[in-house]
C-alpha cells in the first residue's frame, strides 16, 4: 500500500460519511415531528376510546414503570369520577409493551389497549388483537394472571406467545392497576371524597 | 456470473432476479427473514417492498460511485451505504405507514445484514453501470417479495385459516405452520416446488 492509497481511502471514507451523516440528518430532521405527532394522536384518541363515557380526562401526574415515564389520568363525567386511565409497560419477549388500562372507581379493569409493542410478529403481537384485550373487562387484581388453559375467570394466554402474553397481563396491567390503587386510595384521597 | 451489461437486456435482469437467481428459492440467502416474517400475507408484503426500496438504492448508490470507491475499503462502505438506506426506510415507515411499522419495524433494520443485498452490491453493482444495476436490483428485490408473498401466503391461510387478517377456511387450523419450525417446513416444501417448476417449464435444455 502505497501513500497515495492511504490518502485516497481516507478521502473515500471521510467524503462517504460526510454525506451518508447528512442524509439521514435530513431524514431524520423531517420525519421526527411527524412521528412525534402520530405518538401524540394515537395517545389520545387511545384515551378516549378507553372511557367513552367521560366528558373530560384530565391528567393527575406522572410515575415510572419499568424505569420508563408513565402518566396517569382521571375520567369524569359532570362531577362525578367515573374511572382512572393508567399507562404502564410490560417487560415482554423483545421489547416493553406500552399499554394503557381504563378502571372504574372500584379499580376493576374496564379495558386495555396496546400503545407500542415489537413483539415477534404474528405471534407475540396478538397481544393487540381485540380478542386478547376484550378478556380482561370487569377483572380485579385477584383476577389478572394468565393460564394456558381455556378460561374466562382468568387470562388466557395466546397460543405460542405466553410471555408476552404474561408481560401485559401480569407485568404492565397488574401493576398498573395495584399503583393507582395504592396512590388513589392513599395519597390522593381527594379524589375520591365522594365514594 | 453476470455477464457484460451489453449482452443482457433489462427485462433479462428481472426475470433472473425472480427465477435463476431468486433470492430465497434458488439461492438460498436471507432465509431468516423469510421464516420470521412470513407467518401474515401482510408483513411479508411490506417486507418485500422494503427490500425493494433498499436493494434499488444500494445498487444505485453502489454502481454510481464504483470508479471512486478505494477496492480495499468497499465492504465498510458498503455496509454504510446500506444501513444509510436502511434507516431512510426505517424513520420513513415510521412517519408515513405507523401501523404497518408496528408490526414489521423490528425486521426493518435487520434488512442492514441481508445477505442478499450486500452480495448484489458487491458482485452486480459495483461492476455495472447505473441502468443495469436499478433494474438487477428490481429483479432481485421481485424475487424477494415473490418468495416472502408464496411463503406468507401458505403459512397464514393453512396456520391461521386467515389471509390478510380477514378469517377464509371456518376449520381449525394448522397451527405449526405459523410458529418458527412451521416456517422451516414452508420454506423447504415451497423452495422444492419452486425448483421442480423451475427445471420443469424454465431451463431450456441446460440445467446446472
Amino acid at each position: 500500500m502505497t501513500g497515495k492509497d492511504i490518502i485516497k481511502i481516507t478521502l473515500n471514507l471521510v467524503v462517504i460519511y460526510v454525506i451518508g451523516g447528512l442524509i439521514l440528518a435530513v431524514v431524520h430532521a423531517t420525519t421526527s415531528p411527524v412521528r412525534y405527532k402520530n405518538n401524540v394522536i394515537a395517545e389520545q384518541k387511545a384515551l378516549k376510546l378507553l372511557i367513552p363515557d367521560a366528558d373530560k380526562i384530565d391528567k393527575l401526574g406522572d410515575w415510572e414503570s419499568h424505569e420508563r415515564h408513565a402518566q396517569y389520568w382521571i375520567a369524569k363525567k359532570g362531577n362525578d369520577t367515573i374511572g382512572y386511565i393508567v399507562q404502564s409497560f410490560g417487560k415482554g419477549y423483545s421489547s416493553y409493551i406500552k399499554t394503557l388500562i381504563a378502571v372504574d372507581k372500584d379499580f376493576k379493569v374496564q379495558k386495555i389497549e396496546i400503545l407500542d409493542e415489537k413483539e415477534t410478529p404474528g405471534l407475540g403481537d396478538e397481544v393487540e388483537t381485540p380478542s386478547f384485550k376484550s378478556q380482561f373487562k370487569g377483572k380485579d387484581l385477584d383476577h389478572l394472571k394468565v393460564l394456558k388453559t381455556d378460561t374466562t375467570e382468568y387470562i388466557q394466554a395466546i397460543t405460542g406467545a405466553t410471555i408476552s402474553s404474561r408481560a401485559v397481563t401480569e407485568d404492565a396491567v397488574r401493576n398498573g392497576v395495584q399503583f393507582l390503587k395504592d396512590t388513589i386510595q392513599g395519597g390522593g384521597a381527594a379524589h375520591v371524597g365522594h365514594n | 456470473m453476470s455477464a457484460t451489461t451489453e449482452e443482457i437486456s433489462y427485462w433479462e435482469l428481472i426475470k433472473n432476479g425472480i427465477l435463476k437467481e431468486n433470492t430465497i428459492f434458488k439461492l438460498a440467502l436471507s432465509l431468516c427473514p423469510a421464516i420470521a416474517v412470513t407467518n401474515n400475507l401482510k408483513n411479508g408484503v411490506f417486507m418485500g417492498v422494503a427490500v425493494i426500496f433498499v436493494q434499488v438504492m444500494v445498487n444505485l448508490t453502489i454502481s454510481a460511485m464504483r470508479k471512486f470507491i478505494h477496492p480495499r475499503i468497499r465492504l465498510p462502505i458498503f455496509m454504510l451505504v446500506i444501513s444509510g438506506w436502511v434507516t431512510v426506510v426505517n424513520l420513513g415507515m415510521d412517519a408515513l405507514v405507523p401501523d404497518v411499522y408496528r408490526s414489521v419495524g423490528l425486521y426493518i433494520q435487520l434488512i442492514v445484514a441481508f445477505a442478499s443485498i450486500l452480495a448484489r452490491a458487491e458482485m452486480f453493482a459495483s461492476k455495472n453501470t447505473i441502468m443495469p444495476s436499478m433494474f438487477d436490483g428490481i429483479g432481485m428485490g421481485l424475487g424477494f417479495l415473490v418468495a416472502l408473498v408464496t411463503i406468507s401466503f401458505f403459512r397464514e391461510l393453512i396456520g391461521k385459516g386467515m389471509l390478510w387478517g380477514v378469517p377464509i377456511i371456518n376449520a381449525k387450523p394448522l397451527l405449526i405452520l405459523v410458529l418458527p419450525a412451521g416456517g422451516f417446513f414452508a420454506v423447504g416444501i415451497l423452495m422444492a416446488a419452486f425448483n421442480w417448476m423451475y427445471a420443469k417449464y424454465f431451463t431450456k435444455g441446460h440445467s446446472h
